[in-house]
């Protein structure tokens, strides 16, 4: 095994080429081994709050509220009121005698302040153990203030992320098909597991309207409760992120009988594959034709930039650290795209047919982890000289304490790297901090009396690491 | 005006964990572990993270539906076993979450346990620290950490009433490492032997180095906090407003004169810091911060024009609020609104005595906050980063002083408190009010 630090890991790193069994995964994390991953309200939270007009009141201590504050950097075309953070902020009288009556009191309060057309109300840890009813103060309140006002069965504690996404996709589950709707075309679709980050579906709809096809709603990148309650009508589901919204196209499928496509906006390839799976389902010529004609202009406009920084970066070696497998498989294409390696890739939630597919698309020798920690990325990114990670904010400074360049792909990044100018914009962050000055400043400088200047104090830790990459 | 609501819209504190953090990230070769689900750790983290840009390692015991049930003793060992293994402390914080709390864990008797069963336990030192997020804000998870932190460790070692003549400097709210960097410069000069605790001076702002240690450098040693029973006496920076905590320990404990301060922002308070370390020590204060302070009061005399007047509204942790008030008013500034989100009686009087006739908020959220801006013709708002949405709306800039502080550079290396500290606030103060001034259409 390539890295060893925690007993009871082992099933969950691999090596391809590895003689091995199928990754273990989609289990509890290991106590004390600093998982990268959240929380089960945290599933819950990042899907719903992109929807820009509801309003989130979290059922639980200020904490949990205050750390998901506008915690996605899902952007909206209008509402904002998804970026305000409502909780009720128990306290230790509310865990003693329950938080039912403050939670009715406060769904009242915060309803006739903000005109919201739905709330969603999250549970947390502390309601699991308390056993408020949710389920019947959100009723009660539903019908006394003539909205949806939907529970989020979402304690930190029960289970992992995939958890609290589910409990988000019965949420909207409840929502959807509330209202009547007749799609102004024939062709319609939703997108489904599209969370508007940095404004990325701006630069993907204007295409499948250009092929004549209506997005009834978004799910939920910069949707509204509306488009949310007329989704049903659409007649096809486009999925990008699966991790967190296979099961809400399942179950709309069994439904509502709409099928649906996986699809991905990310890379060149992808980005053409899911306009043309669309046109592909709704089996016209002319909208076959419209699609080749966009893939071609498109690819043409945004290929010189991308050739540009595509001979800067190719050749480098990459790691991938996602939350979900369906972004994670994405990359491998468009690093694919960029001529560079991938040596690591991990994910947080992923399954075993996400990893399957994973083992199948990478080249033998790419390390493949589950549920990763600070401890065993360090050592991973070292061990396969990685030259970039791809993560997120907590893996971010660890990446670049180690002199390794990083592109960040959370949800809180601030580009938007989806269509084809999201992948220009990719290979231009790539390009940057890969080919950045400052990985060549000497760590050490040259002494003209001394041997040299070193930082580290005593370091003490007995790492079998050698020299880091500042190369 | 709304009366106080029953939810909070926007917070302006966070939960008793998080406090707990900023303590245990000031010891040496210390690890923080939560016990609790996975998310408390992976929140806290990726909020520390935003702010110091730093990579934030904080272990949890990630309790289950199992250990929801049937208590989460076991999950809490292993996790400590785990920790030990993968980081090698010499320290472990454990800081309780609502979860744990609320299912009525006993961590102290589980880590009694843990140590009688686990040979590698052997050379670690447990804190542990009950911090129900549903209790109180970060601000008495602080500062309970800090209390729980010595009562641990401090123990007497030195005959009879012999002391070790060493001045205690508990760091009693949170400040940036830039700050501690500044307080240890200053008593490093005065050459008076302390003991300063928690130190995040480097923990919390470390170098860009050629080796990555699994646990940053730097941290109040062990063996200081242990001997901290032993010093002449204890002044807390940044204790004025907290209930009694590690100095009250200290004095009622091993008999230490303890003297709570407000943090050293602005002229009187820096002045007050300095007297009480010249009546410990006997000796007098360097020439250099003479100069200093001197290039301060040059400061807000050149600067005073620029802010005479400027109504503020000021929110934020209740020590840092102070001390911004207190040099608001010395600069002829008009705080209108002194804010927090913690609960503290102390902080609403000592801010009425600082600048009678503005609004004062205790337990306040940001919706409140605004509320009060857009009645009250604010020019300038100050504190964490959270209220930048107020600010957006309210169309008034915001200087960002404290913690959170995730959208722009710098948070480590701002330096607020001492002569030169105060120094720099005032030159931010007269310059976002300039810049603002600019900014508006003639």
């Amino acid at each position: 095994m390539i890295v060893k630090i925690f007993e009871g890991r082992e099933g969950h790193i691999q090596q391809k080429g590895d003689d091995c069994l199928p990754l273990s995964c989609n289990n509890d994390s290991l106590a004390g081994a600093v998982s990268q991953r959240a929380c089960v309200y945290s599933g819950a939270r990042v899907v719903l709050n992109p929807l820009t007009d509801a309003l989130h009141l979290v059922h639980g201590p200020i904490g949990c509220a205050a750390y998901t504050w506008d915690i996605r950097g899902a952007a909206s075309s209008g509402p904002d009121l998804y970026r305000n953070s409502f909780s009720t902020d128990m306290t230790e009288l509310d865990v003693v005698f329950g938080g039912e009556k403050k939670l009715a009191l406060a769904l009242r309060e915060l309803a006739d302040r903000f005109h919201p057309p739905a709330v969603f109300v999250y549970s947390t840890c502390i309601v699991g153990i308390i056993g408020d009813d949710l389920e019947t103060v959100c009723k009660k309140a539903s019908i006394e203030l003539g909205i949806p006002v939907l529970p989020v069965k979402s304690e930190g504690f029960r289970g992992n992320k995939n958890e609290g996404y589910k409990a988000a996709c019965n949420a909207l589950l409840e929502l959807i098909g509330t209202r009547e709707y007749a799609p102004k075309s024939r062709y319609s679709i939703n997108l489904l597991g599209e969370y508007n980050v940095a404004g990325d579906v701006w630069s993907v709809k204007p295409f499948f309207e250009e092929m004549g096809i209506e997005v009834v709603a978004t799910l939920t990148g910069d949707a509204r409760v509306a488009e949310i309650q007329r989704s049903h009508a659409a007649r096809l589901n486009l999925v990008q992120c699966s991790g967190s919204m296979t099961y809400l196209a399942k179950k709309m499928e069994a439904k509502y009988a709409i099928p649906y496509k996986r699809i991905s906006f990310f890379g060149l390839q992808d980005m053409s594959s899911a306009l043309r799976t669309a046109a592909e389902f709704f089996d016209s010529p002319e909208m076959k034709e419209k699609a080749e004609e966009i893939i071609a202009r498109e690819t043409a406009r945004v290929m010189p930039q991308i050739e540009k920084h595509r001979a800067r970066v190719s050749g480098r070696k990459a790691a991938i650290y996602m939350g979900g497998a369906a972004k994670a498989v994405s990359l491998v294409r468009a690093f694919q795209e960029l001529g560079m390696d991938v040596v690591i890739i991990g994910t947080q939630t992923g399954d075993r047919d996400d990893y399957q597919k994973i083992a199948y698309i990478v080249k033998d020798g790419t390390v493949i982890i589950d549920d990763a920690n600070p401890l065993e990325l360090k050592e991973l990114l070292i061990k396969q000289g990685a030259n970039l990670l791809v993560a997120g904010v907590k893996e971010r400074f660890l990446a670049y304490k180690l002199g390794i360049a990083f592109c960040d792909f959370n949800h809180d990044r601030t580009i938007n790297f989806e269509g084809f100018e999201g992948m220009v914009n990719f290979a231009r962050e790539v390009d940057i901090t890969i080919n950045s000055p400052v990985w060549q400043l000497p760590v050490k400088r040259e002494s003209p009396i001394c041997s040299g200047s070193d930082l580290t104090i005593s370091a003490g830790v007995e790492d079998a690491i050698q020299e880091p990459c500042h190369s | 005006m709304l009366s106080k609501s029953l939810a909070t819209v926007n917070p302006c504190s966070m939960c008793m964990p998080m406090g707990s953090v900023l303590v245990f990230r000031g010891i040496e070769n210390c690890m923080t572990l939560f016990h609790g689900s996975q998310g408390c750790s992976t929140y806290m983290r990726l909020y520390l993270a935003h702010h110091f840009r730093e990579p934030v390692d904080i272990a949890s015991s990630a309790l289950s539906e199992k250990g929801a049930v049937y208590g989460g003793a076991a999950n809490l060992k292993q996790g400590l076993r785990n920790v030990i293994k993968g980081y090698n402390p010499k320290a472990i914080g454990i800081a309780t979450t609502c979860l744990a709390e609320t299912i009525g864990d006993d961590v102290p008797q589980i880590v009694r346990e843990f140590q009688a069963e686990e040979p590698l336990a052997k050379d670690v030192t447990f804190i542990s620290v009950s911090t129900p997020s549903y209790a109180a804000s970060h601000e008495v998870g602080y500062r309970v950490a800090l209390k729980n932190l010595v009562q641990t460790l401090a123990k007497r070692s030195m005959p009879g009433k012999q002391s070790s003549g060493k001045i205690n400097i508990l760091v009693g709210s949170i400040v940036s490492p830039a700050d501690v960097r500044y307080l240890k410069r200053l008593l490093d000069d005065w050459g008076h032997r302390y003991i300063l605790l928690p130190d995040i001076s480097e923990t919390f702002d470390a170098p860009l180095s050629e080796d990555l240690p699994r646990i940053p450098l730097g941290g109040t040693p062990l063996n200081d906090i242990r001997d901290s029973a032993n010093s002449l006496a204890t002044v807390t920076v940044g204790g004025l407003l907290q209930e009694p905590g590690a100095g009250d320990f200290l004095r009622k404990e091993f008999d230490l004169p303890h003297k709570p301060l407000p943090l050293p922002i602005g002229l009187e308070y820096c002045d007050r810091l300095v007297a009480c370390l010249e009546e410990l020590t006997g000796e007098a204060m360097p020439e250099s911060y003479e100069r200093e302070r001197g290039r301060l009061l040059d400061t807000m005399v050149d600067a005073h024009k620029i802010v005479a007047d400027a109504r503020t509204a000021v929110f934020g942790d209740t020590e840092t609020v102070l001390g911004l008030v207190r040099l608001m008013t010395e600069l002829g500034m008009r705080p209108q609104i002194i804010a927090t989100g913690a609960i503290n009686p102390a902080f609403a009087e000592a801010a009425a005595g600082l600048a009678p006739g503005s609004r004062i908020m205790t337990g306040a959220d940001y919706s409140e906050i605004a509320e009060e801006v857009s009645t009250r013709d604010i020019e300038l708002m100050v504190g964490p980063f959270t209220g930048r949405q107020t600010a957006r709306k309210e169309k008034v800039p915001l200087l960002r002083v404290g913690l959170p502080n995730h959208d722009r550079f710098g948070a480590s290396h701002q330096l607020m408190l001492g002569y030169e500290g105060t120094m720099h606030l005032v030159d931010r103060l007269a310059n976002a009010l300039i810049e603002s001034k600019e900014s508006r259409p003639a």
